[in-house]
């Protein structure tokens, strides 16, 4: 064998042995675990910055649909209509209002129209004090009897804010009640969580709950 | 002379050196195939794609950087985000505003743990979306406990809130007095005068001191090539902020250095449906932030007996 034919040789089984590598690569000898499915991106609404509800003066601004605001559409001026309750003492929702639903504390002595709603004209609020509000500003009429939630809100410390905290470089906007209450049943809704944080290969939900009970 | 594709040998054999044309032909052919066979194996070096620049790698230092060098940087980092994403962003270096301390506040009464910040977050900052990095974790306790050992993140209920349980959002406290910043061997992160710890990305050599220094888990690291949708890049970006960052890096929650710093409120506050997250200037009497601090019943702080002082607050309405 003369030196040209080992060097041939040499460099032949460096062919194979390279090929084997990439052989081996290729089909994953080394058992490197598989990368994981893709994480599916949140939805839209995870990020929207929109607020729980419409409140009416957003209401105007849009343009929306105000029929169901015009109240002498169906009733007759200065001819309140008489409320309706049963032998509990709860209000009966008229069929024309039947998507309210009545819900505004935890007893049930506020469920009554005339307590916010003004009598001598329905298109008006009015407070605990007589004082006369437009729909699209009812922040004091919530505030007549929620004292310190109103005083946290001016505050700027309840409810939504956004826009700017160094009101020198632009402005604050910050949410009526209306915005995320629904004034006939205030509490805050609940929602679907966004989705948590990817459990990866091993933290399967199961496991994760038999590891806390440990 | 012949020409070029005559049948004549261009080579001429030299039977001393035994080279003639057969084993010339054969040597070569082993050769290009004993080459490409190398060139195959060494595969997976391919995907080696982060290899440093030059401009980047003899970058100075964040804090000596002048502003003439800083304009250069911020142009290479937008020609390589617009390279590597197709959009031109707006990169800028915000620096701290005089007479501002940061402090945030979270409504322990109001957070419902809707996880919608966690998200906003992602979405601002251009955090790696596969792998999945999250700056804020959500947990969950069962009334009546502050016991970490029984904080639940990964609930995932058909609607929150559950009864019998409230939500802590935990994320970045920005300490007075960070133990992620005392250990970092390289100076990579730091203090800002308004109370924002930053982590330099060009400047972290990816040790993870600071992860494994931090009690809160605020730290996160990018195991490896982030990645992000062309189309859910956020343009709007700040050096010491929300640019890309690369494998190997740390990054945490900068309380949205592109938006504080220029006024405005961080992502996770506008997210909010209840209003539960508070942020401000602490030295301004009449922010937001003093308010609660003065008026209500503030949890002082988070891990209070490791003495790191954070600047995240959580308190309750009543």
């Amino acid at each position: 064998m003369n030196q040209q034919d080992r060097a041939s040789a040499v460099l032949a089984a460096l062919t194979v042995a390279f090929a084997a590598l990439t052989a081996a690569f290729g089909l994953n000898l080394w058992g490197h675990t598989p990368p994981l499915p893709p994480i599916p991106l949140v939805e839209s609404w995870v990020t929207n910055t929109a607020t729980v509800r419409t409140n009416y003066a957003d209401l105007i601004r849009m343009k929306a649909d105000l029929s169901d605001f015009d109240c002498y559409g169906c009733h007759e001026k200065k001819k309140p209509p008489v409320l309706k309750f049963d032998a509990d003492h709860n209000i009966v929702v008229p069929e024309e209002h039947k998507d309210i639903v009545m819900g505004h504390g935890r007893h049930n002595r506020n469920n009554v129209c005339y307590n916010c709603h003004d009598e001598s004209n329905l298109e008006l609020v009015q407070t605990r004090d007589g004082r006369e509000l437009k729909l699209s500003e009812s922040t004091p009429l919530c505030g007549s009897c929620h004292g310190p939630t109103l005083r946290d809100w001016e505050a700027g410390v309840h409810g939504r804010t956004s826009g700017y905290w160094d009101r020198a470089l632009g402005p604050i906007d910050r949410k009526p009640c209306v915005s995320c209450h629904n004034p006939h049943a205030p509490r805050f809704p609940s929602r679907t969580p966004a989705p948590g944080p990817h459990p990866l290969r091993a933290l399967t939900r199961p496991m994760v709950a038999e590891e806390r009970s440990h | 002379m012949p020409a070029p594709n005559s049948p004549v040998n261009p080579v001429p054999a030299r039977p001393d050196a035994g080279v003639n044309r057969r084993s010339f032909l054969r040597t070569s052919a082993v050769l290009a195939s004993g080459l490409a066979a190398l060139a195959a194996s060494l595969a997976p070096l391919r995907e080696l794609k982060d290899y440093t620049s030059a401009e980047r790698f003899f970058q100075k230092y964040y804090k000596e950087l002048t502003p003439e060098e800083m304009a250069k940087v911020l142009k290479r980092i937008e020609n390589e985000v617009e390279q590597q994403y197709g959009v031109r962003p707006h990169v800028r270096d915000l620096k701290p505003m005089d007479g501002v301390e940061f402090v945030y506040a979270h409504n322990l009464t109001r957070c419902i743990g809707c996880r919608k910040c966690v998200h906003a977050c992602v979405a601002e900052n251009n955090q790696s979306r596969n792998p999945e990095i999250q700056y804020i974790r959500v947990l969950r306790f069962p009334h009546g406990s502050m016991d970490m050992e029984k904080a639940e993140q990964f609930y995932a209920p058909p609607s929150v809130p559950e009864p019998g349980y409230f939500y802590m959002p935990v994320q970045c406290q920005q300490c007075k007095n960070p133990p992620c910043v005392k250990v970092c061997p390289v100076h990579a992160t730091w203090q800002e005068k308004d109370g924002i710890t930053v982590i330099d990305y060009d400047w972290c050599i990816g040790c993870r001191y600071c992860e494994a220094a931090c009690p809160y888990w605020a730290r996160r690291f990018n195991f490896t090539q982030p990645s992000i949708p062309k189309d859910r890049l956020n343009p709007n970006m700040a050096y010491l902020g929300n640019r890309p960052r690369r494998q190997g890096v740390m990054e945490k929650c900068h309380f949205c250095i592109q938006r504080t710093r220029v006024g405005r409120y961080p992502a996770c506050l506008e997210v909010c449906p209840t209003g539960a997250r508070k942020f401000g200037n602490v030295l301004d009497p009449n922010s937001e932030v003093a308010y609660i601090l003065k008026n209500k019943r503030v949890f002082i702080q988070l891990k209070e007996e490791m003495g790191t002082s954070p600047r995240f607050f959580y308190y309750f309405d009543v």
